[in-house]
């Protein structure tokens, strides 16, 4: 029986893999997309050092740009996302980050209390859900990421400062919302579109991919003209 | 207006032949409604990784490999499966880049957006040297050396060939036709080394209608603007497509053919009739311009930028396979002082494997151990910059003539 049970299991397990050399991914995007479903435990006591202490012991501490072993991470926690899903997962160069500040302080701004504990943690080690009623000074994991990252980049005018700069916004599901009679024809599909979507077909008769043409900023003696483009002009050999 | 062609999440989508752009009978509309969503790379290719009529024949560096690429074929897309929107920002439904074959353009991209004017920070000694190379070399110079390296591109069109219905079509060694009837003779090439021209982001264009030299060996279609001399101007990889069309010999400029019949009458057509005398005249009242009725096949170039199929970084060109001065023992000690625990050899040495691309069964064995790859005199170098100076630095380095 045992056996039996052991082939089964085997089987199942075989088949998972092969099924899986399948599926294309990512290698290092499906890497970030397995640290993001991490959640690591609560660190509830910090040492509570100022900003140029916590700086000069990381220097201390000979933390360096070779240290950085996550050099690409995704924002995308389920300490967030389980509770609100609207955008989807943040893209950070964390190594680019690094050099960049080329101060490991600026994010790494405290470190756990316990000795014994790295000198650096996630942010999702601190920063877990808001208003936790035992700790009510820390702020919660979207509220860190956020603060961090847009006081900085306002600070530094670099690097984008509003929500579509790093999220996508998640489409709402459709299924419910677009109203079409069984078989319909291609502009009964356009207009069901527009019927919400007005703006963004106006905006659509204005560019390039609907008119063919447009500016030619960069085509030397047609800088200033609109009318070059596919649908008018251009000349090709092929 | 078809909303779906772009924000088809299905990939049920698809539109009919020539029907002016209407959607396929078999499609389940109302589906594909239901399920909207981003454009991916499946929507935006479904157009653009068929220019030029057809999977990759146009843009070298683009092609339905992309829609499930290995890491090695594009690092941003094969290893952190980026869309294109995410480097084509949009707003308002235009979108960013700057397209080399037409001259329309609704922003620009660049690497440096995301990766900065001094991209090497990896923390290596070599951070200085390549992050200097980052003002004279477009990243894709080094890191990817080769063109249409997952799929052959076509590379040759001589339109002056298409009507011999006696030639057959012979496959090449990338197993693509050499001949088509209606199109013409081709040739293809896959992991080709580009051809590297200074670049200032501007382009010169023939449009229609612009006189061109008839007595030119070639006529440029497109050519990037740029000059050893501007320290704004690099040095960057295009693709050029070679062909054989048409040019009136009277009016001096290119001819447009019509090709493709508009219906079952139609008494012009090329790829009905086969007859230029007849496209010609057509496709040039078509377009508004006399046509004289004599005409001269001749040669265009069209350069065409390539700006993705990015490798990882490990398969960047080294410093040797440019500089042949470092081939020797010679390398960074030209210069530096030796002494450091450094293998400086190394350092210089290790680059793109050709060796491996072609165990992966890549066309690049003539590549393995080629150096001068980006070709200094052709650029207007005196020769290997660590030997005669770069282009605004007269010092050579650490270089003895009696060497």
């Amino acid at each position: 029986m045992i056996k039996k049970i052991i082939f089964f299991v085997g089987l199942a397990t075989l088949t998972t893999a092969l099924c899986m050399a399948d599926v294309w991914k990512a290698p290092d995007q499906e890497k970030a997309k397995e640290r993001a479903k991490e959640v690591v435990s609560f660190i509830k006591e910090y040492k509570d050092d100022h900003k140029i202490a916590r700086k000069i012991s990381l220097m201390d501490a000979g933390i360096s740009l070779k240290d950085v072993q996550d050099v690409y991470f995704l924002m995308d926690s389920p300490i967030i996302k389980d509770r609100e899903d609207h955008y989807g997962p943040v893209r950070f160069s964390h190594k680019r980050h690094a050099n960049l500040t080329n101060d490991c302080s600026k994010c790494h701004h405290y470190r756990p209390k316990d000795k014994a504990a790295s000198e650096t943690t996630r942010c999702s080690a601190c920063h877990q859900d808001s208003f936790n009623p035992d700790h009510p000074e820390r702020i919660g994991l979207k509220a860190a990421y956020h603060q961090q990252c847009i006081e900085c980049h306002q600070e530094q005018a670099k690097g984008p400062v509003d929500c579509k700069g790093c999220h996508l916004q998640n489409v709402p599901d459709h299924k419910e919302l677009v109203k079409l009679p069984d078989n319909p024809d291609a502009f009964q599909v356009t207009a069901e579109c527009l019927r919400c979507h007005d703006t963004q077909a106006e905006d659509m008769l204005t560019t390039a991919h609907w008119l063919w043409k447009g500016p030619s900023p960069y085509t030397t003696g047609h800088r200033k003209d609109i009318m070059h483009g596919k649908g008018s002009t251009a000349l090709n050999n092929y | 207006m078809d909303c779906l062609v772009c924000h088809d999440t299905t990939g049920k989508y698809k539109k009919a032949g020539p029907a002016a752009g209407m959607p396929a009978k078999d499609v389940d509309l109302k589906l594909v409604a239901e399920n909207v969503g981003h454009s991916s790379r499946a929507s935006c290719g479904a157009c653009h990784f068929n220019g030029g009529g057809g999977d990759a024949i146009k843009h070298a560096d683009l092609s339905r490999q992309l829609l499930e690429p290995s890491r090695n074929c594009d690092v941003h897309m094969g290893g952190y499966d980026f869309t294109c929107t995410e480097c084509h920002q949009t707003r308002n439904h235009k979108i960013s880049g700057r397209s080399s074959s037409v001259p329309v353009a609704e922003g620009k991209v660049t690497c440096q957006d995301c990766h900065s004017d001094e991209p090497h920070y990896c923390g290596s000694v070599l951070d200085h040297h390549l992050n200097k190379h980052a003002e004279t070399l477009d990243c894709n110079v080094c890191h990817s050396p080769v063109f249409a390296k997952c799929k052959p591109t076509k590379t040759w069109w001589d339109w002056s060939k298409a009507g011999d219905k006696n030639r057959k079509s012979k496959k090449d060694k990338y197993g693509k036709p050499d001949y088509n009837k209606k199109k013409g003779e081709f040739k293809w090439g896959e992991s080709v080394v580009p051809s590297y021209a200074w670049d200032s982001g501007y382009m010169k264009r023939v449009l229609i209608g612009d006189k061109v030299d008839i007595n030119s060996d070639v006529i440029n279609i497109t050519e990037p603007v740029g000059s050893i001399k501007d320290p704004a101007s690099k040095i960057v990889p295009f693709k050029i497509m070679k062909a054989v069309q048409a040019i009136d010999a009277d009016n001096d400029y290119i001819l447009v053919p019509h090709l493709f019949p508009r219906n079952k009458e139609d008494s012009t057509a090329y790829w009905k009739h086969f007859d230029w005398e007849k496209a010609f005249q057509d496709g040039m009242k078509a377009v508004g311009l006399d046509y004289s009725g004599s005409y001269k096949w001749k040669e265009t170039w069209m350069y065409w930028r390539l700006d993705h199929e990015v490798m990882p970084k490990e398969m960047a060109l080294s410093c040797v396979q440019c500089h042949d001065s470092l081939k020797g023992d010679k390398t960074c000690n030209r210069c530096h002082q030796d002494n450091r625990n450094i293998d400086f050899k190394n350092i210089a040495h290790k680059g793109t494997d050709f060796s491996y691309m072609k165990s992966q069964g890549r066309d690049v064995e003539h590549l393995i151990n080629k150096t001068d790859y980006i070709n200094f005199k052709k650029l207007g170098y005196k020769g290997d910059p660590i030997i005669h100076g770069g282009r605004f630095t007269k010092m050579p380095m650490g270089y003895e003539k009696h060497e």
